[in-house]
């Protein structure tokens, strides 16, 4: 992977951590122009000591009002050159940081936010979020006799961020990194907002093993769990990954202990979720959403 | 020479923004505020004042996108009211950006003004100025980017105004001329504003001067220290301004019409102005009792009322807020700072004007009288609703 590497290693964050990888993946794209924030979570906690960049922090609600300052601050010094990236966990992008989010999105504030997705709250121990999948088990969301794990599918996030008509929008997955780093070093010319949602596998809340993170990584895009697809000029649809066909989900689902308990209906719900899902993502490739 | 214009405390807001050359505001429009925020918008799209205004969908988007502005080196203000101040106090807390925000005071319990939202703010680590009239508002405008920007403060200004009895009102003000301005106030230089040109190490350098220790109980004890450290600086930033644009305000408080008195009353914001009269009558009945008017709330003047305790035998406190369950946050306090000192004066709590009720010259009076009579001999009750 071209790009000077930003990350120092040592981090204090899991072994396998998704967020780790993302980290270097991502810095390395952006350089060293860059100016990245902070809301709590793991990436606060664990690893942004290990990213030696401009830095600063926020309240967890307040991620999205952080980086419009910033931007806002800069430009009225005529600094437009520099990257403003908001770097949070779903909890801080989805949930608690969902206005803040919507607001930034709406003014098209040049910031590049990128959401490191491990679906629960980790940093807290692992409690359901806005973005935990449908039948997860996370602590607040256990699985047993009369409950079945989270009872509702995870939010649209970048369907959500799409429809404030922004400057870029789009998911990755930390393994096809060229297609991670590439959305990054294309969309961080763009002036506005900019959104990449990136799944982060997380072995401590999901349950497998730490070796086993680009594993469960790949096989979620092969499955078509986590697609991935770019939102360009406010609305132009485009899949960036299509496998002729699908994996069955059973594989990338059966190495996570938050998905063992699973019935065979249940399975098969999930399955043909995801199946209807990327018959609709086939159907709109390649073409304008409606605004 | 400045012109002079009539204009709402509001307009004074917005007028001390400009001519404190803020870079960027963020503001989200609540009664009795909401002005504030046209007339930004106003100045902005007119070419008067170049600034970026963030357009925010909340009061805590507001509070911490003016933070991100300032952290990133830009002179940054907002306004705000009552709900909405008290939807920041999570980002508030803590704060040491050098930051500077109006309060247009809105009680809880009514639309109406009463200081229970600021009082609410209390243990933020802000510097708390409250007002008497738009004159004082424009001008505490100015003086505080310079207090909030001194190196040895570097801490954020909430800057208190009584709603509507305020913010609606128009008085004659002065507004000085932007290049005195200019002289007084020279342009901000953040430090913690990044530059592309900057190393890592170049910024952690500057950095260090500020904010430090998270994590550990230093933390406390230096955004402590700054604060205390600020009551020397809102002197002397109170005394240069009276240098240079005629006017000053005492800095921490103001002794009005005490010469000689036995007693005085404490009063705060509006409730002062509506005093200063009725001191002025009672003087001239030959009845011993003056103002002091509070005008910094936070850092607490605890010294120097101390020193004025050795003057007086007695202080009136009127609180126009309260702390439910203990009491008037003044009285609490000035009754604190005078436990250790000889021949304690008695200090008697008056709770008045809340949710905006009008205070009135009478019920001044009947409270400076009652403090004059406990100069003099033991009077009950201590405390009482006005
Ligand atoms: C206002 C507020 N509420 C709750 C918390 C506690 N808290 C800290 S981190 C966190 C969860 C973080 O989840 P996420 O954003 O998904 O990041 P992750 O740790 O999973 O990477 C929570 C709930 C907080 N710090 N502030
Ligand atoms: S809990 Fe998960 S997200 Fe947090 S540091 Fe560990 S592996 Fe990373
Ligand atoms: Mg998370």
């Amino acid at each position: 992977m071209v790009g000077e590497e930003i990350v120092t290693s040592g981090s204090t964050s899991c072994q396998g951590c998704g967020h780790a990888i993302l980290a270097r993946l991502a810095f390395k794209a952006f350089g060293r122009k860059t100016i990245f924030t902070l809301v709590p979570g793991c990436i606060w906690i664990t690893l942004s000591r290990n990213i030696p960049l401009f830095s600063t922090g926020t309240v967890f609600e307040g991620g999205g009002a952080l980086v419009s300052g910033i931007t806002n601050g800069l430009a009225a010094r005529g600094i437009e050159d520099m990257n403003v990236v908001a770097f949070y966990g779903d909890g801080g992008t989805a949930d608690i940081g969902l206005q803040g989010l919507s607001g930034a999105a709406e003014r098209n504030e040049n910031v590049f936010w990128i959401c490191a997705d491990n679906q629960a709250y980790m940093n807290t121990g692992g409690q359901r979020s806005g973005a935990t999948p449908k039948y997860a088990q996370t602590t607040t969301t256990p699985a047993s006799y009369i409950r079945r794990g989270k009872r509702t599918k995870r939010k649209n996030l970048p369907f959500i961020v799409a429809a404030h008509d922004v400057a870029y929008v789009g998911t990755a997955s930390i393994a096809y990194p060229s297609d991670l780093v590439g959305k990054i070093e294309y969309a961080k010319g763009l002036k506005g907002f900019k959104f990449l949602h990136v799944q982060s596998p997380c072995p401590t809340g999901w349950g497998f093993s730490p070796s086993d993170t680009i594993k469960v990584a790949r096989l979620t895009v092969q499955s078509g769990i986590w697609p991935l697809f770019e939102i360009t000029e406010g609305n132009d649809f485009r899949l960036t990954y299509k496998p002729r066909e699908l994996k069955p989900v059973g594989e990338a689902l059966g190495l996570q202990r938050r998905f063992r308990h699973l019935t065979d209906g249940e399975s098969q719900e999930i399955q043909s979720r995801v199946n209807g899902q990327w018959k609709q993502l086939l159907e709109i490739d390649g073409k304008r959403l409606p605004y | 020479m400045g012109h002079k214009e009539l204009m709402v405390g509001n307009k004074a807001v917005a007028y001390g923004a400009v001519l404190s050359r803020v870079q960027v505001t963020s503001a989200y429009p609540i009664t009795p505020q909401t002005t504030i925020v046209e007339y930004l918008a106003d100045f902005i799209a007119s070419g008067r004042l170049d600034a970026k205004f963030i357009e925010v969908e909340s009061e805590m988007s507001a509070q911490v996108s003016v933070q991100g502005a300032s952290w990133a080196g830009a002179r940054a203000f907002t306004a705000t009211s009552g709900p909405g101040l008290l939807y920041m106090h999570h980002p508030m807390m803590g704060c040491r950006l050098p930051i500077v925000m109006a309060v247009v005071h809105r009680s809880n319990k009514s639309m109406q003004p009463d200081h229970t939202d600021l009082m609410a703010q209390r243990d933020t680590g802000w510097i708390h100025l409250y007002c008497e009239n738009t004159q004082e508002v424009l001008d505490t405008m100015i003086m505080s980017y310079r207090i909030a920007e001194n190196d040895r403060v570097y801490l954020p200004v909430a800057l208190g105004l009584d709603g509507y009895i305020l913010s609606y009102t128009a008085e004659p003000v002065e507004i000085p001329d932007q290049d005195l301005v200019d002289s007084f106030l020279p342009p901000f230089k953040g430090r913690s504003a990044p530059h592309p040109d900057m190393t890592i190490e170049e910024w952690r350098a500057n950095m260090s001067r500020g904010a430090g220790g998270y994590g550990t109980q230093k933390a406390w004890i230096d955004h402590h220290e700054n604060m205390m450290a600020a009551k020397e600086v809102i002197v002397e930033v109170d005394e240069e301004f009276g240098k240079v644009f005629g006017r000053s305000y005492g800095g921490l408080y103001e002794e009005y019409n005490c010469e000689g008195a036995e007693a005085v009353i404490v009063a705060m914001g509006t409730i002062a102005s509506t005093a200063r009269p009725t001191i002025d009558d009672l003087r001239e009945e030959g009845k011993d009792v003056g103002l002091v008017k509070l005008k910094t709330f936070r850092p607490f003047p605890h010294d120097e009322f101390r020193e004025m305790a050795k003057r007086y035998n007695a202080f009136g406190v009127i609180d126009r807020n309260i702390s439910i369950g203990s009491g008037g946050v003044v009285f609490n306090e000035l009754r604190s700072a005078l436990y250790n000192v000889d021949d304690k004066p008695s200090v008697l709590g008056f709770h008045t004007g809340l949710s905006g009720e009008e205070v009135t010259p009478g019920m001044v009076r009947r409270i400076a009288e009652k403090t004059l009579e406990a100069a003099r001999g033991p009077v009950e009750p201590l405390v009482e609703w006005v």
